[in-house]
């Protein structure tokens, strides 16, 4: 039996490797995102580990519940250090302070700071606390004011060496500092694409406003002494008011957040693993059908001669074991290279990964090859138990074989219950409260794909042939045998559509979601903003220095000036999104729709404005009392002050005088600014921007361009993601191409008797070809309807989001079936080729 | 040389046709030398043995396989000098084919089935020459069936309504009754027969069968890819005497 099996794979060599094709690019995939996760995480845990080899224990605040812990570092007090010391045990301990540093480049621009962070920290004297090193010929420390150490990557990207003077921009207005240094991370130039500055300690608490505290104090314990003890110890002297942890355990936290930022990214990788193989297997099911179909007349012999039914099955079953073993691996080799490629990516939109070798974990392999036979094989299961099913008497006369189809009607009934079961899943998920609604919505969106397959042959002899309507009358009788031999076959037509179908649907989800945030973005700027002038970081981290906002309002050219603050507090249920303003300016330049008061109570008392929706879901009024934590204040009592109606940035607005005394983030999220009665527009961003200039992260803009700028952001986004979706509707054209091929073979006689009654070369290529398009047509077409429903699903679910407008790309969709209509064409050059190259002889040759 | 063209001039001739199959040791000389004319208005028959060449001369004839060696003309058109294209464009207007099986296309219906060469080509069928050849195969009242609602008899039927409606100068018909029942048989012959006799067609047709070959004006003999003898007016009486002998 796997003599004839390993034959059969031979003999149907061309149509397998398209088919293995599938099961290839699905395989790297999988392969690929457990490879490059494991990578980076084992690349980060060699630099961490050694830029921290000195040191035993880490002091730190104890880390704020909610807010940008990138900016709220805490502090510790000036006089821990000094207890920390004192502890027995303790070899040499020394404190830091962090905060953030952005480089300016020699043109004005900023270095950095669109990805990986701009960090700035104080020089620790101890050279086995510091995480950075100087070699020998690359300067000294920094000893007092103005001067500063980089890493080396940023100065050769900045293009500023020693002894230079580069502008840095910190809390206040830019300052110049001069290069005493260049120094390295373990055996890397640079932390992970960060760029890097530091300072000497007191130069640094100025800077980062941390005058008499640090942020970590740093311990190596004596010899002998074990870290564990020594952490324990460390933590009793300080009163347990610290975050006292071995290096061993605060690396591990460390590396657990890098893990969790980069957990997105092995998400996106295997969501797109899962469409390749789901389109995969459905090319799978196809070719392993046609062909059982092809060689029902060996299988019948096989059955006349002896076999049983279970062996014929179990024959086509091991050919797709073969096949499934071999791309698999091959998958497995494809994913070591996409994770390289994927490394690459990272290192040239500047996330310079560490560097060392790759990871590949026995796991990785174990699951990639696991999804690549199970998928096949399951695939295969059902051509494979049809094949059983062959008649021995087929062998003779083939004819027979053709066995009564299933009635259509149980066809219908079983797509329609599977169809429903998916969109009901999908509909809970989106609207129901679940636990874990993304994964809801993926598994309904599968199975409603998978049910919309089952009732695909239903549809496809009256969709191909109002598909194919023109055909006729543009080509004749070409034409008219196009259009009639899609209809003729509605499985397998379907079924190659299908394929098709699941890469354009996603393809029109993704467009009409990007498009309904955008039509959403662009009418939420317009209704919310009343100031005429926006000013935003482009730093991802950090905000607008504050004084940045003090110098606009200085300007003639201005009426008001405020700010705004994005954040984020605790309440009992979880984290919710706040909105920070000044009460007695917010409303010139934004418009939050506050009830009539609510303002002037905030700008008067201590307290919280609250979103309409807020105070109905929770039953609140105002004058209530809520219990909110923040930073420095886990829980406070803060009085209901009133209510607004204009939820888009969040439900709680707080003052902004009463932020700053339970945040540490002195940062503005927006400037806003109106212009003066009587002032141009024009001249007044003119001024704006000179103001702008030395802050190099801050942009001016107006609402147009701040329209423009977060589309465009969009729009890169949905590059990406059209790319990978690109390789589903790659795999589609490859079955479209299988099937062509295999229809081909079948109507041999057909297109022979053709060709002698005088259809040329030319002709039969049109014909086929146009087979093939109406197939990509067909499949275009359900992909479009079901992304049309998925789109409207999933943007009415995040009506409360504030995804306000559901958008229809028409275009972008209009674009899309063309290309499928020629993704058609291309499938079917070879099947063309092949049948306008058919002997003609074939035709009239009977045995 | 077999010589029938006195009269009508020859609708199609072969000279000297050799065709040589395969290579090194496992040639097959299909067709060894041979020469043929087939008279415009005639129905001819070709029998011989299995393996005698009389498929190969069929399809030699036709433009669908080229010779090794010698000269083929349908009309005053030599076909060994013709590309792909040309040679195409002369089988769908100056030749019509029956086949013993799959004849026709499973997707069109009886009237496109007949009309196929036509539209091919883009063209208009006469519409009255269309009425006339239906009618003369009966299948006025059977024109928007598809193949699989006709009967083998019907197909074939059809098979020959399309050979004939663009008005070719010759027909190949390759064993037409080979799987038809005796009744169906007689119809179709007996429309072949029509053909020659009322629209001065011209018939070539390869057959083992000796009632077929009864049908026609005039028998050639083949074997070993070459013409043997010939009979003009046959009987199957004849025709079976004539083939005993040859066994010989």
């Amino acid at each position: 039996m796997l003599r004839a099996a390993l034959r059969g794979v031979i003999a149907n060599k061309v149509r397998l490797v398209l088919t293995a094709l599938a099961i290839v690019i699905g395989v790297a995939f999988v392969a690929a995102s457990f490879i490059f996760t494991d990578t980076i995480n084992a690349r980060f845990e060699t630099l961490i580990t050694d830029i921290s080899a000195g040191v035993d224990v880490y002091v730190r605040p104890i880390p704020p519940e909610t807010g940008n812990d990138l900016v709220e570092f805490g502090s510790i007090p000036d006089e821990i250090l000094a207890q920390v010391q004192a502890v027995p045990g303790v070899r040499v301990a020394e404190g830091a302070v962090a905060g953030y540093a952005q480089f300016v480049g020699a043109d004005g621009d900023p270095v950095g700071g669109l990805g990986p962070p701009t960090l700035g920290f104080s020089w620790q004297t101890a050279d086995e606390l510091r995480a950075m090193t100087i070699a020998p010929d690359n300067g000294r420390a920094p000893t007092g004011p103005g001067e500063v150490v980089s890493d080396v990557a940023t100065a050769e990207r900045a293009e500023f060496g020693l002894g230079d003077t580069v502008t840095i921009l910190t809390l206040g207005p830019p300052e110049q500092f001069e290069v005493v240094g260049l120094a390295n991370f373990g055996s890397e130039d640079n932390l992970a694409g960060a760029t890097t500055a530091a300072f000497e300690l007191e130069e640094a608490r100025r800077l980062f406003d941390l005058e008499g505290s640090y942020i970590e104090i740093s311990v190596a314990a004596q010899e002998g002494v074990d870290a564990e003890t020594l952490a324990t110890d460390i933590d009793a002297a300080t009163g347990g008011e610290f975050d006292v942890k071995t290096t061993e355990a605060a690396n591990a936290d460390q590396l657990s957040e890098i893990g969790e930022a980069l957990g997105f990214l092995n998400t996106a990788l295997l969501a797109f693993a899962a469409v390749a193989v789901f389109v995969g297997a459905f090319i799978i099911a196809n070719t392993f059908r046609i062909i059982v179909a092809q060689r029902t007349r060996e299988l019948a012999l096989l059955r006349a001669i002896g076999a049983t039914g279970g062996q014929v099955t179990r024959l086509v079953v091991i050919e797709a074991l073969v096949v499934a073993v071999i791309a698999s691996s091959i998958g497995v080799l494809a994913g070591i290279a996409l994770a390289l490629l994927l490394a690459a990516l990272m290192n040239a939109i500047g996330f310079n990964l560490p560097e060392g070798p790759l990871t590949i974990a026995p796991r990785t392999v174990i699951i990639a090859m696991t999804v690549g036979v199970v998928v096949t094989v399951v695939a295969a299961l059902l051509p494979a138990r049809k094949a059983a099913k062959i008649p021995p008497v087929a062998a003779m006369h083939e004819e027979l074989a053709r066995t009564g189809r299933k009635p259509l009607r149980r066809r219908a009934a079983a797509g329609a219950v599977v169809s429903a079961g998916g969109v009901g899943l999908l509909l809970f998920g989106l609207f129901g409260s679940v636990a874990n609604p993304l994964l809801l919505v993926g598994i309904g969106a599968l199975v409603t794909f998978l049910g919309i397959s089952i009732l695909a042959p239903l549809a496809a002899r009256p969709v191909a042939s109002t598909l194919g309507w023109p055909l006729p009358l543009l080509f004749n009788t070409t034409g008219l045998l196009a259009k009639e031999n899609t209809a003729r076959q509605p499985r397998r037509t379907a079924s190659t559509a299908s394929a098709l179908m699941i890469g354009v649907a996603l393809v029109v989800f993704v467009a009409i979601f990007a498009a309904s945030i955008k039509s959403t973005i662009k009418e939420s700027i317009f209704d919310n903003f009343r100031a005429d002038l926006n000013a935003s970081s482009t730093n991802f981290q950090i905000g607008i220095s504050p004084t940045f906002a003090e110098e606009l309002a200085a300007l003639d050219e201005f009426d008001t000036v405020s700010s705004l603050v994005f954040d984020t507090a605790s309440l009992e249920e979880g984290g919710t999104d706040i909105i920070v303003v000044d009460p007695l300016l917010a409303e010139e330049v934004v418009n939050l729709d506050p009830s009539p008061g609510a303002f002037a109570a905030l700008a008067s008392a201590d307290g919280v404005v609250v979103s309409s929706a807020e105070l109905e879901d929770n039953g609140w009024v105002v004058g209530d009392t809520i219990v909110m934590g923040f930073p420095k204040e886990p829980e406070t009592q803060m009085e209901i002050l009133g209510s607004f109606g204009n939820d888009d940035f969040g439900q709680y607005i707080l003052n902004r005088d009463f932020y700053n005394t339970v945040y540490d983030n002195p940062f503005d999220s927006l400037v806003l600014a109106t212009v003066a009665p009587g002032v141009d527009i024009s001249e007044a961003r003119v001024a704006a921007d000179t103001i702008a200039e030395p802050y190099a992260n801050v942009q001016i803009q107006n609402k147009d361009e701040l329209v423009a700028d977060l589309e465009a952001q969009i729009d890169t986004l949905l590059q990406l993601i059209f790319a990978l979706l690109f390789l589903a509707i790659i795999i589609a054209i490859l079955g479209i191409t299988n099937t062509l091929a295999l229809s081909i073979i079948e109507r041999t006689r057909e297109i022979g008797l053709l060709r002698a009654v005088g259809m040329t070369r030319r002709q039969t290529r049109r014909m086929v070809r146009w087979e093939g398009v109406i197939i990509a047509l067909f499949g275009a077409v359900m992909g479009t309807g079901i992304g049309l429903f998925l789109g409207w699903a999933v943007v009415l679910a995040l009506a409360d989001e504030g995804l306000g407008s559901f958008t229809i790309p028409w275009g972008q969709i209009a674009v899309l079936v063309v290309a499928s209509g020629v993704a058609g064409v291309v499938a079917s050059i070879y099947p063309a080729w092949t049948a306008s190259r058919m002997n003609v002889l074939d035709a009239i040759a009977y045995e | 040389m077999l010589e029938d063209t006195a009269v009508n001039g020859a609708a199609a001739r072969m000279r000297n046709g050799v065709k040589i199959y395969g290579e090194g040791t496992a040639t097959v000389r299909a067709l060894d030398g041979i020469s043929a004319e087939f008279a415009s208005g005639r129905f001819t028959a070709i029998m011989g043995p299995s393996g005698s060449g009389k498929s190969t001369l069929l399809h030699t004839l036709a433009g669908l396989d080229n010779l090794t060696e010698g000269t083929v003309h349908i009309g005053d058109t030599e076909l060994g000098s013709l590309k792909d294209r040309e040679l195409t464009i002369l089988r769908r207007e100056k030749v019509g084919f029956i086949f013993q099986a799959y004849n026709l296309i499973p997707t069109l219906n009886a009237e496109e089935n007949i009309t196929l060469p036509l539209s091919i080509a883009g063209n208009e069928p006469d519409e009255a020459w269309f009425n006339e050849v239906v009618t003369a195969v009966g299948l006025e009242d059977r024109l928007d069936h598809r193949p699989a609602e006709l009967s083998g008899g019907e197909q074939q039927r059809v098979a020959a309504a399309r050979a004939l409606v663009t008005r070719p100068d010759i027909v190949f018909a390759d064993e037409p009754s080979g799987n038809l029942d005796s009744k169906a048989e007689a119809e179709l012959l007996a429309f072949m027969r029509r053909a020659v006799d009322e629209f001065s067609q011209t018939i070539v047709m390869v057959t083992h069968d000796p009632i077929a070959a009864s049908y026609a004006d005039r028998i050639v003999f083949l074997d070993d890819g070459d013409t043997v003898d010939e009979m003009v007016d046959p009987t199957v009486d004849s025709i079976l005497e004539k083939m005993k002998h040859l066994g010989e």
